[in-house]
């Protein structure tokens, strides 16, 4: 239990923990002071001079990230000593940087730019001769990261990431003085778990990755607030998209879970959001409408009379999960069951509240929500369960429903295909082509995660919402609204349940949901950052929910 | 090594046995009285006679201030060591700073080459009244021969039982390594040696907290340099008051080793009472090479103000005396300079010096310095621009005070303000020389140098 | 220009170009001979962590192969136990480590201030011209001599001050340079 310090920024009084900076007490009071080489994930190393402040008491300007706070300390952020400090070190790091912010993809979402447009001088009083770093320029360090020593501000933050988090330490500083360069060791490669959290920490142009060079500039993407489905951590993540096309994913803050880092096998997945390749319900092997589509189902699963397997999955949400299991199982009495592959494994770190790193949280299942579709439910299918059965031969539903097509690795085995198609009737719902699909008798189209919103369950027993980062295209549906007008057509569902709706109504008996809030914090998590490399400058407050409409769309755009 | 000459009515201390035959030799340091005071101390150890707060009290009374450069108290230094009680059972180490790297500094490994054992005994001394189990010796890479005797004075103190476990039946043991370092100039600096000692890049630490408290390998540590340490030993033998007896006032007490070099006859370490007027330690020095005229000098190493021949006419030699004429006394590496010195081609090498060794931590220096030296290099090629002076006193402002994590940069800052302050004429007359048009189009490119230019070239400024 | 956005990554995976910073290759692994590796052995029992012990690990690498190559570095992270990125920052840290190899007789000239006062830089340029026209930190082509600047050697006293190897010259002028460099066999 930390205890708490009153320290006054600027005039303002504020509370803190009484283990933080000056600088962080001057954001708890709302007062950003400007800086390069303070990371709240990582250790004070108090070099780049930019957070300088003016002390009471103290007879020098200090860097505000290296003074500890004391009760009744007095910061003022706003003096003239304090801004001719900082523009002073703006000046420094200016003299030698290119300024090619027009080709570097930094630009938007660069701390360097940012604080020469908020401070520093209008011109440059430098007429030497810019340092240049031949065979430092755009190389490949590692399999995602790309380094250009030209733009680097020498914070170490990368090295510091490498060091202290992954603690692999593939960077260090070479050289000294004004030579100084980050690099790895000559024949090594940053090559980590994490390594895009390198170019995330990175708050110029030095480190980028491979995968989102030049795909977008940062200030025309729009933020949505997800949760990564690579496996069962949650790692809380923005889905940064424009124009229905998604870009990247970038961590965001969460103490608990992931704090400020994913990993690169999540992160690097962002693409996959992209491959829609089915548009129209498909009733054996006829284009047709939505409302053909549902009729066949029902009329397949009438005649089979309760002779039904319905596969869920830990792939999509809670809420998803919940209605399947209460209109197939609950009200039509099948076997509604979801499987989930043991991957690798994966992990990411984090540090408890008191700022002691704690460790690793991993993940082994290849899903991100098996805890939420069992509470919703749906039974856990293991070597003994329906499907289970159906591979060995002893179970023959009249009715397969797959709820989603990439349910396992296993949907692509010939084998398991050749079984599932055993049925009289395969229902299917998929994103993709896939040998799966083309099987299928009723093959319905549905969109990613990104297209819908909802809850997982994480490795924790985290709750954690995730949003829609923009509706699916004309036709497409989600799994969400394809069951609510399934169940429409036995007059259980309403077409107009939302996420939102379908999580309040069943809070009250799905374990681990009760006295949940949608718009709580807790479910939330924080809202994207302006930019990776600053995480706690974000856009604005949470966001209400609202299928397709979050108001995070709204900003940036 | 050849012995100098002392003021009248003075008696060498540090310097007693520089140049004699064998002056390094356990034997001869022996004979002439060595390691006495440390027998006293072992032998009161386990009596009571001797305790650390006795040795300490006698440090402190004697006005023993820190050799190395920042005159520090010593003995007020050594109190900042948590008690026992507060240490956490962690151990205290004593780090003795003989990486002598300030340009005009020789005395130190005087000191080490001459008579090694007066430096052991000191760091013994002070070892017991820290509490210390093991001390480490930090010596500059440049110095192989110096290290080299300095680990024979090492093994012989071994083998006489004066280190080790069980001292002399005191119940002390006390180990000693002497470390090399590898050629940094900013491993002069406490926190920047502790780094290098750790095995990393000589990085000045953020303090507080200051290494008394949390040092090397996070334990309390207390870093002196190699005279104030060797001073220690002398005051054992002689007393606080006999120490305090020379000076020229209270706060400026003992003998001092005052290193001279340039324009002058004969450059070399000189022993002095602290406080010894400069044209004195000129006289000393056999005046003025050639009998030129004396134009200025830098009292305290490359990074003290340049004072002018006018403001040294009547300069006492110590902390508060070179302080008050806005320098310092550093680690009294005296440098003449003649009527004939080009002050600004001098200020520009010492820029070099600066930009070479700053170690890239801080934005302000590492940016700042090679910025500076860029300008100086520029200026004295005949290339220098009407408003680059006043440009070079504002950039040099934007440096110091605060505004990294060490004072490397009010170091390299002093000689550019001071010399362009005071010597503003020459500054000017370069200018006035200057052929390249008031603005630089084409400058090459500055590029970091390869490999093979720089093959352990050292200097890439 | 070495590397560039568009490089296969096969081609760049693990094996980053070799830049001008990066550590030369020796061209084979190396390894401590038995007696080095019994020094740093020793080494290790004056500190308390193994991490210290890097720069006297260093200086043993040095004295045994002459100079830190890339497998230098490699092999004393192996023993030390620490990143080979961060012995090599150590290494270029620090300007007494060679980087490359050099002349039988390294010829280091102090250009410091004292020694800037007695014309130091003259004397440098004049030795390398004598022997050879040799760029600074260049090696002679019969590589008996590399010739280089460095910082204050502590020898102020006897401007200019010039260390060979390991050992101390003083007052090293235009006059005398031949009878200097003469003496080094």
């Amino acid at each position: 239990m930390s205890k708490t310090a009153k320290v006054t920024v600027d005039g303002r009084s504020v509370d803190v923990p009484d283990n933080s900076n000056a600088l962080e007490a001057c954001r708890a009071a709302g007062v950003e002071v400007p800086h390069f080489c303070y990371h709240p994930g990582l250790s004070i190393v108090g070099q780049c001079r930019m957070c300088m402040v003016e002390i009471e008491g103290m007879p020098k300007i200090a860097a505000s990230c290296t003074v500890p706070i004391r009760d009744g300390m007095v910061i003022k952020t706003d003096t003239e000593k304090a801004h001719a400090a900082r523009n002073s070190t703006m000046e420094f790091l200016l003299i030698n940087h290119p300024l090619d912010c027009p080709i570097c993809d930094q630009a938007g979402e660069c701390k360097l730019q940012d604080n020469a447009v908020t401070g520093g001088l209008p011109v440059s009083r430098t007429s030497e001769a810019r340092r240049q770093y031949p065979g430092y320029e755009r190389t490949d360090i590692g399999k995602h990261v790309i380094a250009d020593m030209t733009r680097c501000i020498q914070c170490t933050r990368c090295i510091r990431f490498c060091e202290e988090i992954t603690e692999t330490g593939e960077l260090s500083f070479i050289e000294r003085g004004g030579h100084t360069i980050v690099w790895t060791h000559e024949g090594r490669a940053l090559d980590n778990e994490l390594s895009g959290c390198a170019a995330d920490v990175c708050p110029v142009g030095a480190l980028t990755t491979k995968e989102f060079r030049f795909r977008k500039r940062a200030w025309w993407l729009d933020k949505t607030r997800s949760v990564c489905t690579g496996c069962e951590v949650g790692c809380n993540i923005a889905v940064e998209h424009k124009d229905r096309v998604v870009h990247r994913f970038i961590p965001r803050v969460n103490a608990d879970v992931n704090d400020f880092w994913i990993c690169d096998f999540g992160r690097f997945r962002s693409e996959e959001l992209n491959e829609q390749e089915l548009f129209r319900p498909v009733v054996r092997g006829k284009e047709t409408s939505w409302g053909d589509a549902q009729d066949a189902i029902k009329a397949a699963v009438d005649a089979a009379q309760k002779d039904v397997l319905v596969l869920g999955s830990a792939k999509l949400s809670t809420e998803t999960n919940w209605l399947a299991a209460q209109l197939f199982g609950k009200h039509l009495g099948a076997n509604v069951e979801f499987v989930v592959d043991r991957g690798d494994r994966h992990r990411v770190k984090n540090k408890k509240a008191d700022g002691n790193v704690a460790g690793w949280l991993e993940g082994y299942e290849a899903a991100p929500n098996s805890r939420g579709a069992e509470a919703a439910g749906v039974t856990r299918g293991g070597d003994t369960g329906a499907l289970a059965a159906v591979l060995t031969g002893t179970l023959l539903p009249k009715v397969i429903i797959v709820l989603d097509a990439a349910f396992s690795a296993k949907a692509e085995d010939p084998a398991v295909i050749a079984a599932l198609r055993k049925a009289g009737t395969l229902i299917v719902c998929s994103r993709r082509r896939s040998a799966l699909a083309a099987a299928a008798d009723v093959l319905l189209p549905v969109g990613g995660v990104h297209n819908d919103e909802g809850t997982f369950v994480n490795v924790q027993g985290r709750v954690q919402r995730f949003d829609c980062a923009y509706i699916p295209p004309p036709i497409v549906r989600t799994q969400l609204e394809i069951l609510t007008h399934l169940g429409k057509k036995w007059g259980l569902f309403d077409t107009r349940w939302t996420a939102r709706s379908v999580f309040e109504e069943m809070r009250a008996t799905v374990p681990g949901y009760a006295g949940l809030d949608w718009d709580s914090p807790a479910l939330v998590g924080s809202a994207p950052s302006a930019s990776p490399a600053a995480p706690h400058d974000v856009l604005e407050a949470p966001a209400k929910g609202g299928l397709g409409l979050p108001a995070l769309q709204e900003v940036g755009s | 090594m050849s012995k100098t000459p002392v003021p009248k009515g003075f008696t060498p201390v540090h310097s007693a046995r520089f140049g004699k035959k064998g002056s390094q030799k356990l034997a001869g340091y022996e004979a002439d009285g060595g390691y006495a005071s440390w027998k006293k101390v072992a032998k009161g150890w386990k009596s009571g006679d001797f305790t650390p707060a006795k040795i300490i009290d006698m440090v402190k009374a004697s006005g023993l201030r820190g050799r190395g450069g920042a005159g520090f108290p010593t003995g007020l230094k050594w109190t900042f060591v948590p008690p026992k009680e507060k240490r956490g059972g962690k151990p205290v180490y004593l780090l003795c700073n003989a990486d002598e790297s300030e340009p005009g500094t020789f005395k130190d490994r005087l000191i080490m080459e001459e008579d090694p054992h007066q430096l052991l005994e000191g760091m013994l001394i002070a070892s017991a009244a820290l509490d210390v189990k093991h001390a480490y010796i930090y010596i500059r890479g440049e110095m192989v021969r110096c290290a080299e005797v300095l680990n024979e004075a090492v093994a012989e103190a071994y083998a006489a039982g004066y280190l080790g476990k069980d001292i002399l039946g005191s119940g002390l043991d006390i180990d000693l390594t002497v470390h090399r370092g590898a050629g940094a100039y900013i491993c002069g600096e406490e926190t920047a040696l502790i780094e290098s000692l750790e095995g990393k890049r000589g990085h000045p630490r953020i303090k507080p907290p200051f290494p008394a408290v949390s040092g090397v390998w996070d334990c309390p540590t207390v870093v002196n340099n190699v005279e104030t340490l060797a001073a220690v030993k002398f005051i054992l033998d002689n007393g606080p008051e006999w120490f305090k007896g020379m000076g020229r006032n209270e706060k400026n007490t003992g003998p001092k080793l005052y290193c001279v070099s340039g324009h002058v006859e004969k450059p070399g370490v000189y022993e002095a009472p602290m406080g010894i007027k400069f044209m004195d330690l000129l006289a000393l020095c056999g005046g003025m090479k050639g009998g030129k005229k004396l134009k200025a000098v830098i009292p305290g190493g490359a990074s003290a103000a340049i004072l002018t021949a006018a403001e040294v006419a009547d300069l006492p030699m110590d902390f508060d005396g070179v302080a008050a004429a806005k320098s310092m006394l550093g680690s009294a590496a005296i440098m003449v300079m003649d009527e004939t010195t080009d002050i600004p081609k001098a200020v520009t090498n010492i820029s070099k010096f600066f930009a070479h060794e700053s170690c890239g931590q801080c934005t302000p220096c590492r940016e700042g310095t090679p910025w500076l030296n860029k300008m100086l290099k520029r200026l004295i090629k005949g290339e220098g621009k009407r408003d680059d002076l006043d440009l070079l006193l504002q950039i040099s402002n934007q440096m110091g005070n605060g505004m990294t994590i060490c004072v490397f940069s009010d170091a390299a800052i002093a000689p550019v303000i001071s010399g362009i302050t005071k010597f503003r004429d020459e500054f000017e007359a370069y200018l006035s020389k200057a052929k390249a048009p008031d603005f630089a189009l084409a400058a090459p490119a500055e590029v970091t140098p390869k490999v093979a230019d720089r093959v352990a070239e050292g200097i890439h400024g | 220009m070495s590397g560039g956005p568009n490089l296969p990554s096969a081609q760049i995976a693990g094996n980053p170009p070799v830049g001008e910073h990066g550590a030369l290759s020796c061209g084979k692994a190396l390894k401590f001979s038995p007696e080095a590796r019994k020094r740093v052995d020793h080494l290790l029992t004056r500190y308390p962590t193994k991490q210290a012990a890097l720069l006297p690990t260093l200086w043993e690498a040095q004295r045994e192969w002459g100079w830190i190559s890339r497998e230098a570095v490699d092999h004393v992270a192996e023993v030390l136990e620490l990143a080979p990125a961060f012995v090599w920052g150590v290494v270029t840290f620090y300007t007494m480590y060679n980087r490359a190899p050099v002349g039988k007789h390294l010829i280091q000239f102090c250009t410091s201030i004292s020694c800037h006062l007695a014309d130091a830089e003259g004397v440098y340029a004049e030795c390398r011209k004598r022997l050879g026209d040799l760029k600074p930190g260049e090696t002679s082509k019969d590589g008996k001599f590399t010739v280089i600047e460095v910082e204050c050697l502590a020898q102020c006293d006897k401007a200019p001050a010039v260390m060979v190897n390991d050992d101390d010259y003083a007052v090293i002028t235009k006059d005398n340079l031949d009878s200097f460099l003469g003496g080094l066999k």
